[in-house]
């Protein structure tokens, strides 16, 4: 009975013990640094070998644990809080995610979405798609991501025909063979990246990636508004409007529109509109509203 | 053998694993939320889960099935009254084997049922691009049923010579994680990539890669996740390889067996 008295005592001032470890041990951990929760990854080789018959889901892990890590960030942002995602370690465990298993959508879809408008690596973008398009033989998404980063990012209008009519030979979409035929040159950037973007936005339920198609599409829908308007100013004035508060002034626009990201959309020189938080850009160690109240 | 092969399996029973089974497949319930993290292939991902699940309880029981029953019957000393039977080594072996294959061959059917019902749970809430494929699912799970024979097998090879039971437990991971990643090596070291390797090592690593058993032919999960067609012939190429290899482990392990000093 004593001995029994004892071990419970030991045993509450464990559970004790291990409350109060509890709290701050779990603070910790949300806490880690970025990088450290993104982890380090084996080559590609070592994963292979010790993932043994498991690669389809240490391949499916991989993309998870990229998608977790950016939803975190994601929901901090909301909080206001930003941390600029680690691009390079996202790429390095998609990359090593499609060796394991080249089949995996999301690990291509994933990385069309952050490698070209966030990283800004077109190339690196398309490659993967290309070398997916070898297993995923059945799939027009893959031809159809392809050819928009051709066009709308690398220029390179002949490229981007080639993979709209495969796309357009894969879906029978009648949308893919118009884009064939239509992106032989630059007009109709933003109409593109318009319908681009809507079809992202209809591929994916996952709410994290869902916003940000979201936000890049409010903003493309304002561009438009600016360009339509521009366009009709053009033609009645014969000039290009210097500003979208002209265009404001002149009736052209009946309310100003906004920027999601934060910024203040301009008109170039050459008649592009633009905004200053260039749809992605995000300001260092300052939120999103205060970034925008400074540039006013 | 008979006699062996119900010993086994009730032993198994008893050993409370049908439990452990069960309690292991409550997991199968978590996979329609993990999937949901997709974005574009919750069933597909339901399908790799499920199909992953089932293998890594299948390597389990394999591995530890395999690698402790003979061992226990010998450090137990059943082995003394059980040989002292009209009854050759080869058949208490044969007779083992059998039981946990059969056990095995269940397990698999039993899991394989539930995550088809997950699966189907998954298709619905998630329609899929590509339907689900489910003779290919079926393949899949018999293949990976099959895979885990030769686990135990190996298992019972390194158990016929091992006096503890590390090595059959140790060995057999071992060579399941060799004969897991042999094709790799072998597809590697044939490449024109491989200029630079010697030409003494390259048949060393050819020779291993004949030898070990290759695991990886047993795999076909890609095809019941992305629906990938199965060639008839190349199924023909892995029973036909199972069997064979499977009757050489065991005919080894019996002759080893047969003349191990039970002391």
């Amino acid at each position: 009975m004593e001995g029994l008295k004892r071990h419970s005592a030991l045993l509450a001032c464990l559970a004790l013990f291990y409350l109060a470890l509890l709290f701050p041990f779990v603070r910790y951990m949300k806490n880690r640094p970025v990088v450290e929760r993104l982890g380090s990854l084996p080559t590609v080789e070592t994963l292979k070998f010790i993932s043994a018959d498991q690669k389809l889901f240490i391949g499916s892990s991989l993309v998870m644990k990229v998608i977790i890590y950016f939803g975190g960030l994601a929901e901090l942002e909301k909080n206001r809080i930003i941390i600029p995602p680690d691009y390079a370690a996202m790429s390095r465990m998609l990359h090593a995610a499609v060796k394991l298993d080249p089949y995996n959508i999301d690990a291509y879809y994933f990385s069309q979405a952050f490698l070209t408008w966030d990283a800004h690596q077109f190339k690196v973008a398309n490659n993967l798609l290309i070398e997916g398009m070898k297993y995923r033989t059945w799939d027009w998404s893959l031809p159809f991501y392809v050819g928009f980063n051709s066009y709308y990012f690398l220029k390179d209008y002949d490229l981007a025909a080639q993979y709209y009519r495969k796309a357009a030979e894969l879906s029978g979409s009648e949308l893919h063979a118009s884009l064939a035929g239509r992106f032989m040159q630059e007009a109709g950037r933003t109409d593109h990246a318009i319908a681009y973007l809507e079809l992202m936005l209809k591929g994916t339920i996952n709410p994290v990636v869902k916003r940000t198609f979201q936000l890049r599409l409010t903003a493309f829908r304002a561009v438009a508004q600016i360009e339509r308007a521009r366009d009709a100013f053009k033609l009645q004035h014969n000039r290009l409007p210097t500003s979208v508060n002209e265009l404001l002034a002149t009736g052209f626009l009946s309310t100003m529109p906004i920027d999601p990201y934060g910024g203040a959309f301009f008109i170039e020189p050459d008649g592009r509109v633009n905004t200053t938080s260039r749809f992605a850009e995000k300001l260092d160690g300052k939120t999103i509203q205060e970034g925008a109240e400074r540039k006013r | 053998m008979r006699i062996f092969y119900e010993i086994t399996i009730k032993s198994i029973v008893r050993d409370r694993i049908f439990h452990g089974i069960l309690f292991s497949s409550l997991l199968f319930l978590l996979i329609p939320s993990v999937a949901g993290l997709s974005m574009r292939q919750m069933t597909e991902l339901s399908v790799n889960l499920s199909l992953s699940l089932i293998s890594f309880i299948l390597l389990l029981l394999a591995v530890f099935l395999g690698g402790t029953h003979v061992w226990k019957d010998l450090e137990r000393r059943y082995t003394y009254s059980t040989l002292s039977l009209p009854v050759s080594r080869t058949t208490y072996l044969t007779g083992k084997f059998l039981g946990i294959a059969v056990f095995l061959l269940v397990a698999a059917c039993i899991m394989g049922i539930v995550s088809a019902g997950i699966i189907q749970y998954s298709a619905v809430i998630y329609p899929p691009e590509r339907p689900v494929v489910w003779p290919n699912l079926t393949v899949a799970i018999v293949c990976d049923a099959m895979k885990y024979m030769l686990v135990v097998a190996i298992a019972f090879l390194f158990s016929t010579i091992a006096t503890s039971f590390f090595l059959p437990v140790f060995g057999t991971i071992c060579v399941f994680l060799v004969g897991s990643a042999s094709q790799q090596v072998y597809d590697y070291i044939t490449s024109p990539a491989t200029k630079d390797i010697s030409f003494v090592s390259k048949q060393i690593a050819t020779l291993v890669y004949y030898i070990v058993p290759n695991f990886s032919a047993f795999d076909f999960k890609v095809n019941a996740v992305y629906g990938i067609p199965i060639n008839a012939s190349g199924l023909l190429f892995v029973s036909a390889y199972f069997l064979v290899y499977l009757l050489a482990v065991l005919a080894v392990a019996a002759m080893i067996f047969e003349k191990r000093e039970i002391v």
